[in-house]
């Protein structure tokens, strides 16, 4: 066999055609994020019987809706539903919002430290940040569950009224498929952070979603922060998210964005966004996370590689 | 002597007369084994400066929110003061549930667990380390969050009772460590749940410790968990004697018989865990799962 038979190979089998790995296309792409997903799922669920992953899935969120219910029926007793409402609503989506920023933030640390598959997974053809969102987009869908739940169980425990035929659907609809990318951004923007340090990064995605309840208006209105943090809080695509999602199914009830005292009712003269407004609003601020997030990965990604990170293990 | 020579033991010693330890030696060997797990701990803080916004800084924002949903409710200011202790003490619990509960879980998917076992120590001298170096982490987690917030939402304590207090504060960790020293020998019989477990436990246990309010509020279920959560426990006690005469804190037992449940909680958590350590060990032995990885 001459030397370009032998670097050609056995002439039965396949020819290695290099622009295959040199250049995924949408194809592959999507089957790598498809992947990915299914075993972030699989990650997700597989370790108990559906039951126990029922009651692991719903009771954070309900306990966490009822540390807020409680809190609310302290001090002001029954008599604020609208609170009430505003409270019950902002808290469940908490549920899905934490989620979706652990996601990709906990695959960097379990596939890196518990499971060490992440220098295989890097050297495999499918972009790393594609699979880190697949894994993110999966913790997303078992948090979105929690989410519905907690809602479910507002409505028929804690008699949270919602009008059906009032709910703005094509709102709520827009406002939950615009909000998916900047959550699993801001989830990526976490991973690239955890790919930088060691094991007890484990909390940082809840620490980072606590510190986010404060500038999101989640359980309050943004009215009540000085105006510089507003201004941060008005610049996060989540914070318009919970408010659209809000306007859409309690239509007419208070605004986390505007209100007495409020920067946006100072600078615009409007009591509260409206529909298109937030709609926008979630988009462009969207967009802005989603490509800084994608910017700091990469970099984040490149000194990982040069450090020697990405297969790093740590302990304490 | 050589590290080879000092392996070999002493020349023309029975081997055996060599493998009996004084009692000094075996306490100075554990000892040595609690220090040595403190370590990575205490040290490790500085080799990872990112903790401080993570640990310090945003906690503080999570405090903050929680304070500023009772301004938004015009909350009497006593509130504040009980999300800023809240606040402060959750610190030792997210430490005792990801540091001391899943720690064994983590050593055994680290490969790190045979050797503790295969090392001439008693496996509760690192659990000891291990709580030792966890306290003073999350220790300076707690007096941040307790002092800044305490001067930015201007909380005013009302102490009366210092001693008591100090007392207290004592035993709610001794109670807190010594749950997490019995839990992270249940840990070690599981696999994932583990992992999933420990992230169930912060806000539902947060929700029945009364985090952000008076536990007594939630009656039949607050009572059950000051009989049961060292955190529910430590936490009211500590709330009655550092807003001291505040009527919204009525309706829980006093901060003495309180302080002596933690006493009790002590000497169960400890004893659990230390019997539990033994006969998981033996179990896991059994099923031959103390060095399976990655379940």
């Amino acid at each position: 066999m001459s030397a370009s038979e032998r670097a050609r190979g056995d002439p039965g089998a396949t020819p290695f055609v290099p622009s295959i790995v040199a250049e995924a296309g949408a194809g592959d792409t999507l089957r790598a994020f498809r992947t990915a997903a299914l075993l972030g799922w699989r990650v997700e669920s597989n370790w108990t019987d559906p039951a126990l992953f029922f009651i692991y899935t719903v009771a954070r969120p309900i306990a966490s809706l009822l540390l807020f219910v409680v809190m609310i029926q302290i001090v002001g007793g029954g008599a604020n539903d609208e609170i009430r409402a505003f409270v019950i609503l902002g808290s469940s989506l908490w549920a899905t919002l934490v989620a979706g920023i652990a996601g990709p933030a906990w695959s960097v640390l379990e596939d890196r430290e518990r499971y060490r598959m992440l220098k295989y997974l890097y050297l495999s053809p499918a972009s790393f940040l594609v699979l880190l969102v697949g894994r993110g987009v999966a913790r997303l869908a078992a948090g979105a569950i929690g989410t519905a739940i907690a809602l479910v169980f507002a409505v028929l425990v804690l008699g949270l009224r919602v009008d059906v035929a009032r709910v703005d659907w094509p709102l709520l609809l827009t406002t939950l498929l615009l909000g998916i990318p900047p959550i699993v951004a801001i989830g990526v923007l976490l991973g690239a952070v955890c790919l930088q340090t060691r094991q007890e990064s484990w909390s940082y995605p809840d620490a980072f979603a606590g510190s986010m309840f404060l500038v999101t208006g989640v359980v309050f209105p943004l009215a009540v922060l000085p105006d510089p943090v507003e201004v941060v809080g008005l610049l996060n695509p989540i914070t318009w998210w919970i408010a659209g999602v809000r306007q859409a199914v309690l239509p007419g009830g208070p605004t986390s964005v505007g209100g007495e005292g409020s920067l946006w009712t100072v600078v615009t003269g409007s009591a509260s966004p409206d529909a298109a407004t937030v709609v926008f609003a979630l988009f462009a601020t969207g967009a802005l996370i989603t490509l800084a997030a994608t910017a700091i990965f990469r970099l984040s990604e490149r000194r990982a590689r040069d450090q020697g990170l990405l297969d790093r293990t740590t302990g304490s | 002597m050589s590290a080879p020579a000092a392996l070999a033991g002493s020349p023309g010693r029975d081997p055996r007369a060599d493998a009996e330890w004084s009692r000094r030696r075996v306490l100075g060997n554990n000892l040595r084994a609690l220090v040595g797990r403190a370590y990575p701990r205490i040290r490790g803080m500085a080799g990872e400066p990112s903790w401080v916004l993570f640990e310090i800084l945003l906690p503080f924002l999570t405090t903050s929110a929680f304070v500023l949903v009772y301004r938004a409710l015009a909350a009497p200011e006593a509130y504040v003061g009980f999300v800023v202790l809240g606040g402060a003490l959750s610190a030792f619990w997210l430490n005792v549930v990801w540091m001391m509960a899943s720690q064994l879980y983590w050593e055994k998917s680290q490969g790190n667990l045979e050797l503790y076992f295969a090392a001439p120590m008693n496996l509760m001298s690192v659990l000891l380390g291990m709580a030792i170096g966890g306290l003073v982490m999350s220790s300076t987690r707690a007096i941040a969050v307790l002092v800044v917030a305490s001067l930015v939402y201007g909380v005013a304590f009302d102490v009366q009772q210092w001693l008591l207090l100090g007392v207290v504060f004592l035993l709610t960790l001794t109670a807190l460590y010594g749950l997490g020293m019995m839990l992270a020998s249940l840990f070690l019989l599981w696999s994932r749940e583990a992992w999933n477990l420990a992230n169930l436990m912060i806000e539902p246990i947060w929700f029945v410790s009364g985090l952000n309010f008076p536990v007594g509020r939630l009656g039949m279920l607050g009572a059950l968990a000051i009989a049961t959560i060292p955190f529910a426990v430590g936490l009211d006690a500590m709330r009655q004697l550092v807003f001291a005469g505040q009527a919204s804190l009525l309706g829980t037992p006093s901060p003495e018989a309180e302080a002596l449940i933690l006493v009790g909680m002590t000497v169960v958590f400890v004893a659990l865990a230390r019997w539990m350590m033994r006969t998981i060990e033996r179990m896991a032995r059994g099923r031959g799962s103390l060095s399976i990885r990655w379940q």
